[in-house]
């Protein structure tokens, strides 16, 4: 009796906690979640209305997505898979009657429902909000020049055991041990 | 037994001159990037006409990748932003084939004037743009957009500025057609200061497919 317990109790744990784990799983990893922020991407960085702005979502998997503008006025979009990894791309154009400021596109991806959004900034002059870097790029530090340190000391090193053992040499045959 | 002893210890010698000559000349065997000649630079107001007919610009879309082939430059490009001093900032510089744009400037052959910079070389030895200026005028850049599309620019200068006079207005400024300026390290190199300036290629699209 005892024991028929202990198998039923054990049984129904083991129940238990095959239950958790498929329940765990079984729950969709993206639902109720917010939109992931930064997955979706606008170019040019800042856009004048009337013009078109294009549309980067990171969807993972190569799949298509449903692009969503309408907080610009825009209405919705397609994004096709793209040539980047994983990345659906799409178009769509800024409305003329477009007010200067930051609006929020949305895209959900085909494949998992998932959402991602991102900033679309629009100004009145294209050139006006854009930050031009400044000044020179530190894109060289001589390494085609110069003598590489590392190999300099690994020759010199090669050089002072090649001395070591002429010197050796030279003194046993200075000895007459002879060679 | 001790006749074996001495030819090992002298062949070890001669090994560790042979090798020892090699390392400290082979180190010393290096060269400096080209520079481009005065011929490269621009010309006043000749070099938008003579360097073929400008194309309509292409609609926004950031770019993959950036092919030189007058040079042998095929390699994938990376987003760059600003360091805090509002300098442009650089790809890794261990990653010697990557070069990288201006993620929050203009896009490749979209009008205004989009910046692709790559480093002249790295702690080991030369790097994608090491040949930049050995680029000629009316050379062609090919830049894959994620769109699908290529822009095609051709180059109207290859100028070399010292880091003191950088002309930002020049180099960075905004343009009504689509432009494309590629930037390496260049100019004299000096030991605690690393290279005085940069290579600057400057280019407008003439096609696109």
């Amino acid at each position: 009796m005892r024991r028929t317990a202990r198998l039923l109790t054990g049984t129904a744990l083991a129940a238990a906690a095959v239950g958790l784990t498929t329940a765990a799983t079984a729950v969709p990893v993206y639902a109720g979640e917010t939109a992931a922020p930064g997955g979706l991407k606008v170019y040019p960085s800042s856009v004048v209305p009337g013009d078109r702005a294009m549309v980067t979502a990171a969807c993972g998997g190569g799949g298509s997505a449903a692009g969503d503008a309408s907080a610009v006025g825009a209405g919705m979009f397609p994004l096709a898979p793209g040539t980047g990894d994983g990345e659906a791309t799409g178009h769509f154009e800024v409305p003329p009657s477009a007010q200067p400021g930051t609006y929020e596109i949305v895209a959900t991806c085909g494949d998992d429902e998932r959402r991602v959004t991102g900033d679309l900034v629009v100004t009145l002059t294209s050139a006006a909000e854009q930050v031009y870097p400044k000044g020179s790029v530190k894109t060289g530090v001589g390494g085609a020049l110069g003598p590489d340190p590392v190999q300099t000391a690994a020759g010199v090193a090669a050089l002072a055991v090649a001395a070591a053992g002429g010197t050796w040499l030279l003194h046993r045959r200075a000895r007459g041990d002879g060679i | 037994m001790r006749r074996v002893k001495d030819t090992a210890i002298a062949a070890v010698t001669a090994v560790a001159l042979g090798s020892g000559a090699w390392l400290l000349l082979g180190g010393a065997r290096t060269e400096a990037p080209p520079q481009p000649s005065a011929a490269q630079a621009a010309t006043g107001q000749s070099t938008r006409a003579d360097r073929g007919a400008a194309a309509p610009a292409l609609p926004p879309s950031p770019p993959d990748r950036v092919r030189i082939p007058a040079i042998g430059v095929d390699a994938p490009l990376t987003g760059l932003g600003l360091t805090e001093t509002g300098s442009l900032d650089v790809p890794p510089a261990e990653r010697k084939n990557l070069a990288g744009w201006y993620e929050a400037g203009t896009t490749p052959g979209e009008r205004g004037t989009a910046i692709v910079a790559g480093h002249v070389d790295n702690a080991k030895g030369p790097a994608v743009f090491y040949r930049l200026g050995a680029l000629r005028k009316g050379s062609r850049i090919e830049v894959d957009r994620r769109d699908g599309g290529v822009a095609v620019f051709t180059v109207d200068a290859v100028e070399v500025y010292a880091a003191d006079a950088f002309p930002d207005e020049k180099v960075y400024g905004a343009a009504d057609r689509p432009e494309l300026r590629v930037i390496t390290c260049g100019g004299p190199y000096s030991r605690s200061t690393g290279y005085q300036g940069n290579v600057v290629v400057f280019a407008h699209l003439t096609d696109s497919r």
